[in-house]
């Protein structure tokens, strides 16, 4: 085996108009049951969300906990089955989770989360960790395994010495930076990263967030990234997606989105994020809380806590229809924007 | 000593196994204040209040004082102590689910603190804990009295984690990371219930939070603290406009913004110290940018500055530096970029750059030119 079956990191890969990932009607059910013997409960967690994610492009997931926000990222891997709709990955339809199409098809795209303790092997080393990917896919041979290691720990930050360390002898940033390397190993074209700073204090951050950014700009990867921090978001992705109760409530271009939010739930949130400075006058704060999926409110599912809520809210739920150029709301009060204003 | 304090602490010290892990407090709370104590974690913003509340494990070692009033709460006896936690200080935790007791109904927990704290029994402390519990905010609380507390949301759970701290009418209350782990649009609701209960009830707030944003929506002084030490504290709009300490201005660059151009981000290079192996000078000097040659041999003191913050660095940050994101001089920067590729490998790759979109910019050329 040659080295050409490694994937060159340092080469700039160009961006296709094709999307690499396109979801179409995504639906997820859990069952949930109200007590020991109740009737169970369809629960909605992802109700019909359709996105794509170009190549080379970062693609922001916000949402509150309860959104749906992770569930449909694990669903863009597949790792969630879809009750409805379809994932379609470089053009072809995602296979069943657990096939050997789909095992090689992970080499491509890869997950990372926010706990990377929990994600860590707490008894393996932290370069067997990474060489795991590349010995399951097959990839080079043991001299060209050691190297990819090598090199791959030097990219995210990590000091060759670390490299017989285990999780628990290293820091909450370099764990993340192992977690980031092993997810890079096989050279994915797609990266779900679900939360990966959340965990982190802002000083490490600030590192985990830039060493993102660079992986993306080096190896042209497309990234979805979920997170619940605004800022973060605003700084690493090129659309954002807000989601509400399951659904993209509001899409588009991240500075767009966030410096004039069109659907009410994204101007709280917007208004919601605490800025050093900034006292709390001014503020829009939402009454009540996000309702239980199990229990959704008819209409708009954001209608009982919408400050601008008019009786069409309550009746019929809003399609997420274009507005401005690269933009989508779904909202009755979009697009007869000027009531909203007033 | 002054009278007019709250609660005074002097010289607080913490050492878990031999360990220390806070050097010498010093920090007064004047009635109705509130004062912010941020930092990372394990810099020692909680440890300060469980020392002074007695609430670490006995292994802990704790010297120092705390005098709240006439008492010293440092090695107090364990009834004095008790006659404090609660009905003169009240604490509430990050996480409220785990907080509260799961198989006690909420209402029955609230009355539970009443009868300890103010002795009210029977259908009296039952309409107290009702009216608390409409006080911070829970919808329709005579029905929600006898629910459990997985029946509450996360934001609920935090409010009714209040109205037991409230039962017992405290001086202070000292609230731990108190909206990390709730929602965007829940945490804006809770802050906004802190704030106006402080108002309404001239109570006194410690707010322990890592997050700069939340701290200045509630408070009026700020501590910043480093590796168990107070390195800057100040009015919060004096130390948010101009952070004098380069670690405070450090935190303040490395914060992504919502608004205004997207920058690479500025991290503080390296790590946390263990505080097993501390720097022998200042504790931040590995870390700073602006470190000269005295900062690795001498450790500076807390003093007192003229316009009324107090500051524990040799070389701080210029006062007049208008922003935060333009106070390092580029110099600085660069030669931070030089320790980090040093310390702590920075996050970077060879290949072909500004193809992204927080690819380009002067920023990364120095990283780059840094690590060639």
């Amino acid at each position: 085996m040659t080295l050409d079956v490694m994937p060159d990191v340092t080469r700039d890969t160009p961006r296709k108009a094709a999307p690499l990932l396109e979801a179409d009607g995504l639906v997820r059910i859990y069952e949930t049951r109200k007590g020991l013997f109740g009737q169970p409960v369809p629960v909605r967690a992802v109700n019909g969300v359709s996105l794509k994610v170009a190549q080379g492009e970062t693609l922001g997931i916000v949402g509150e906990s309860g959104s749906g926000k992770s569930t449909l990222g694990r669903m863009l891997l597949g790792v969630d089955p879809s009750q409805e709709g379809v994932v379609r990955f470089a053009g072809a339809p995602l296979p069943a989770a657990g096939t050997p199409a789909w095992r090689a098809l992970r080499a491509h795209m890869q997950m990372v989360h926010q706990d990377p303790l929990a994600a860590l092997d707490k008894r393996l080393t932290i370069a067997d960790q990474i060489r795991e990917p590349l010995d399951i896919h097959a990839r080079g041979n043991r001299a060209e395994r050691r190297a990819r290691v090598a090199e791959l720990m030097q990219a995210v930050g990590l000091r060759p010495d670390q490299a017989g360390r285990y999780p628990h002898e290293l820091s909450g940033g370099q764990r993340q930076r192992v977690v980031i390397a092993r997810a890079l190993a096989c050279g994915p074209s797609l990266l779900v990263c679900d939360e990966p700073v959340s965990a982190l204090d802002v000083s490490i951050q600030a590192q985990v967030v830039n060493l993102l950014a660079d992986m993306q700009a080096a190896n042209g990867l497309a990234m979805v990234f979920i997170s619940h921090d605004l800022k973060v978001v605003r700084n690493l992705a090129d659309r954002v997606a807000v989601m509400y109760l399951g659904e993209i409530v509001e899409e588009g271009p991240v500075e767009a989105v966030f410096a004039a939010p069109q659907h009410p739930y994204t101007q709280a949130l917007v208004s919601s994020v605490p800025a050093p400075g900034k006292r709390l006058d001014g503020r829009m704060i939402l009454k009540g809380e996000p309702p239980n999926p199990a229990a959704r409110p008819a209409g708009c599912a954001f209608h009982p806590r919408c400050p601008h809520a008019v009786a069409s809210c309550r009746a019929e739920a809003p399609a997420l229809v274009p507005t401005a150029a690269g933009r989508r709301a779904a909202c009755h009060l979009v697009g007869g924007a000027d009531r909203l204003a007033a | 000593m002054s009278r007019s304090h709250l609660v005074q602490i002097r010289d607080l010290s913490v050492a878990f196994d031999g360990v220390p892990v806070l050097h010498g407090i010093d920090l007064d709370v004047a009635p109705g204040e509130a004062v912010g104590l941020v930092g990372e974690s394990g810099c020692g913003k909680s440890v300060t209040w469980l020392a002074a509340l007695g609430l670490l494990p006995a292994k802990a070692r704790v010297s120092g004082q705390v005098r709240l009033g006439a008492v010293d709460l440092v090695g107090a006896q364990r009834a004095t102590l008790e006659g404090v936690r609660g009905a003169k200080v009240a604490m509430i935790f990050q996480d409220p689910s785990s907080a509260l007791n799961p198989v006690i109904r909420a209402g029955r927990q609230i009355t539970e603190a009443l009868g300890i704290h103010r002795g009210l029994k029977g259908k009296a402390a039952r309409r107290e804990a009702v009216r608390l519990m409409e006080l911070v905010g829970i919808p329709d609380p005579a029905r929600r009295f006898d629910l459990y507390p997985h029946e509450f949301s996360g934001g609920q759970c935090q409010r009714l984690m209040i109205a037991m701290a409230l039962a017992g009418e405290p001086d202070l209350l000292v609230a731990d990371e108190p909206t990390t782990a709730l929602d965007a649009t829940i945490q804006a609701q809770i802050l906004d219930l802190l704030a106006t209960l402080r108002e309404e009830m001239g109570m006194a707030v410690v707010f322990i939070s890592h997050d700069l944003g939340a701290v200045a929506q509630v408070c009026e002084r700020i501590c910043v603290m480093y590796a168990g030490r107070i390195v800057e504290s100040g009015p919060v709009g004096r130390v948010f406009d101009a952070p004098r300490h380069p670690y405070t201005r450090g935190l303040f660059d490395a914060l992504p913004s919502l608004t205004g151009p997207r920058t690479r981000l500025s991290p503080i290079p390296g790590t946390v110290p263990d505080p097993r192996a501390l720097p022998q000078g200042c504790a931040f000097a590995p870390r700073c940018a602006r470190a000269v040659a005295v900062c690795s041999l001498q450790r500076p003191r807390l003093e007192p500055d003229a316009d009324g913050r107090a500051l524990a660095c040799f070389d701080p940050v210029p006062a007049d530096a208008r922003t935060p994101a333009e106070a390092q001089h580029p110099a600085a920067r660069a030669s931070a970029a030089v320790r980090a590729v040093d310390e702590a490998a920075p996050p970077f790759m060879p290949g072909p750059h500004g193809a992204g979109p927080a690819g380009s910019g002067p920023d990364r050329g120095r990283w780059q030119e840094a690590a060639q």
